[in-house]
């Protein structure tokens, strides 16, 4: 049970304005007539509103404002007479346990939220805007949680040895597009499967993805070896020719030997062997021309896989 | 805006695609034919537009996480590549739009570029 509480904690920590707010809110414009606004609070059934004029928020409008003006009797007025001005405002990258203390503190009802920077209108927040988007984020992370109940995150935990390692090979053919690229996409759903942390998953799917294209796209086939161990997962990708002709020149951004066909799949760019560099710990690339290709991939997960 | 309201902006046909995810909401879209490109730069847009029609284009998309795919330019979706983007629970619609015009009717209605640095 205290495990499930952590997890929610952890999960509300993580959400971000962003994640919950209403995007495009109504808004008034600060000439607007209060009748109007009137009007727009009983049609849209809403409470109030951000002014808004060039893009900027200037003031906030609300039924507590309209309703004084509507007993007082007093003639018709511009919204910008009633509004309060300079309200302050949220930010749409501020974490949201923020934002709900913000709401505690100052006792408003609601806030415009704002891109930090511009100052640009990006959404509005309200405690039932919270309520229901957290709901509707839980309602996601608990079926997500569910798919964690019978995955096989625990095996290292479940299983004693020595020494512990997962070992999945896959066939790569070469030239064959329709298969292209099943093998990584497959193993990033094993890696979730055993729990390992989404941005290594990421890290490692890219890196496997681009692996796997190489191997289709320049070679007759090979065999991909993923080892997945406690601390750290490597990848070896193999083929058997026809080789690389010059280690370096591969290495470099923007270099390639690819066909036009390959090109027009989106391919061949020279950012393949680039980009795996990037995503790895650690990489190793040996080539002779006419041999074959060995490409091994460390990534380094740590202690701090999901399971734990 | 949501993904719906999004993929209405671009008067887009949906092929594929949960509620749930049409209903979310999407503030990031990225752009482009290049898969190395989005792999390696582009980070993971809440959209991608483009105008390939390949099945690499889904799994280039399942591997980056990109949950939504436009297709531009009224392009021909196989049947095949519909089927691997609901397997993969990716949202797949095309538009007539170019992708100039479909990115810029996007940016108007508040969306932004997922690539950090634009």
């Amino acid at each position: 049970m205290e495990a499930k509480h952590a997890k929610t904690r952890e999960f509300l920590f993580e959400l971000k304005v962003s994640d919950v707010m209403k995007t495009d809110p109504f808004t008034a414009h600060p000439e607007q007539s209060m009748t109007e606004f009137r009007r727009l609070l009983r049609d849209r059934r809403i409470s109030g509103t951000p002014v808004v004029e060039d893009g900027k928020v200037i003031g906030m409008i609300t039924i507590a404002d309209l309703i004084p003006f509507l007993t007082s009797g007093e003639q018709d007025c511009p919204v910008r007479e009633k509004m309060t001005a300079d309200p302050e405002c949220l930010f749409t990258d501020q974490l949201l346990i923020h934002a709900i203390r913000q709401f505690d503190e100052s006792g408003f009802g609601r806030y415009p939220v704002v891109e930090r920077g511009s100052g640009e209108l990006r959404g509005i927040l309200t405690k039932g805007i919270i309520i229901e988007g957290m709901l509707k984020k839980m309602e996601r992370a608990l079926k997500e949680e569910e798919i964690r109940q019978y995955r096989a995150s625990h095996i290292f935990e479940d299983i004693s040895a020595e020494y512990k390692e997962i070992y999945l090979t896959y066939d790569i053919v070469g030239k064959d597009f329709e298969l292209a690229g099943r093998a990584s996409t497959q193993m990033k759903r094993n890696l979730k499967r055993l729990g390992i942390r989404p941005d290594i998953i990421h890290r490692l799917a890219i890196a496997s993805y681009e692996a796997e294209m190489n191997t289709v796209i320049y070679t007759n086939g090979g065999i991909m070896e993923y080892r997945i161990a406690p601390e750290e997962v490597t990848l070896i990708v193999r083929d058997t020719g026809p080789g690389i002709e010059d280690i370096e020149k591969v290495m470099k951004p923007g270099y390639s030997t690819a066909a036009d066909w390959v090109r027009e799949l989106g391919f061949g760019a020279g950012m393949g062997i680039p980009n795996i560099k990037k995503c790895a710990d650690r990489m190793e690339l040996e080539s002779s021309p006419g041999q074959g290709t060995t490409l091994k991939v460390w990534i380094y997960t740590g202690n701090e896989n999901e399971a734990q | 805006m949501t993904l719906r309201e999004a993929l209405a902006e671009v008067s887009a046909q949906i092929l594929c695609g949960e509620d749930e995810e049409l209903d979310s909401p999407v503030q990031t879209a990225a752009a482009g034919d290049l898969m190395s490109d989005i792999l390696a730069r582009l980070g993971t847009p809440d959209v991608l537009l483009t105008g390939l029609t390949t099945n690499q284009m889904i799994r280039t998309c399942a591997v980056s996480g990109i949950r939504s795919v436009l297709v531009v330019r009224d392009k021909p979706v196989d049947e095949s590549i519909v089927e691997l983007a609901r397997e993969e629970d990716i949202v797949l619609a095309v538009t007539k739009l170019s992708l100039f015009a479909a990115s810029g009717r996007l940016y108007v209605r508040g969306m932004r570029s997922g690539t950090s640095g634009d």
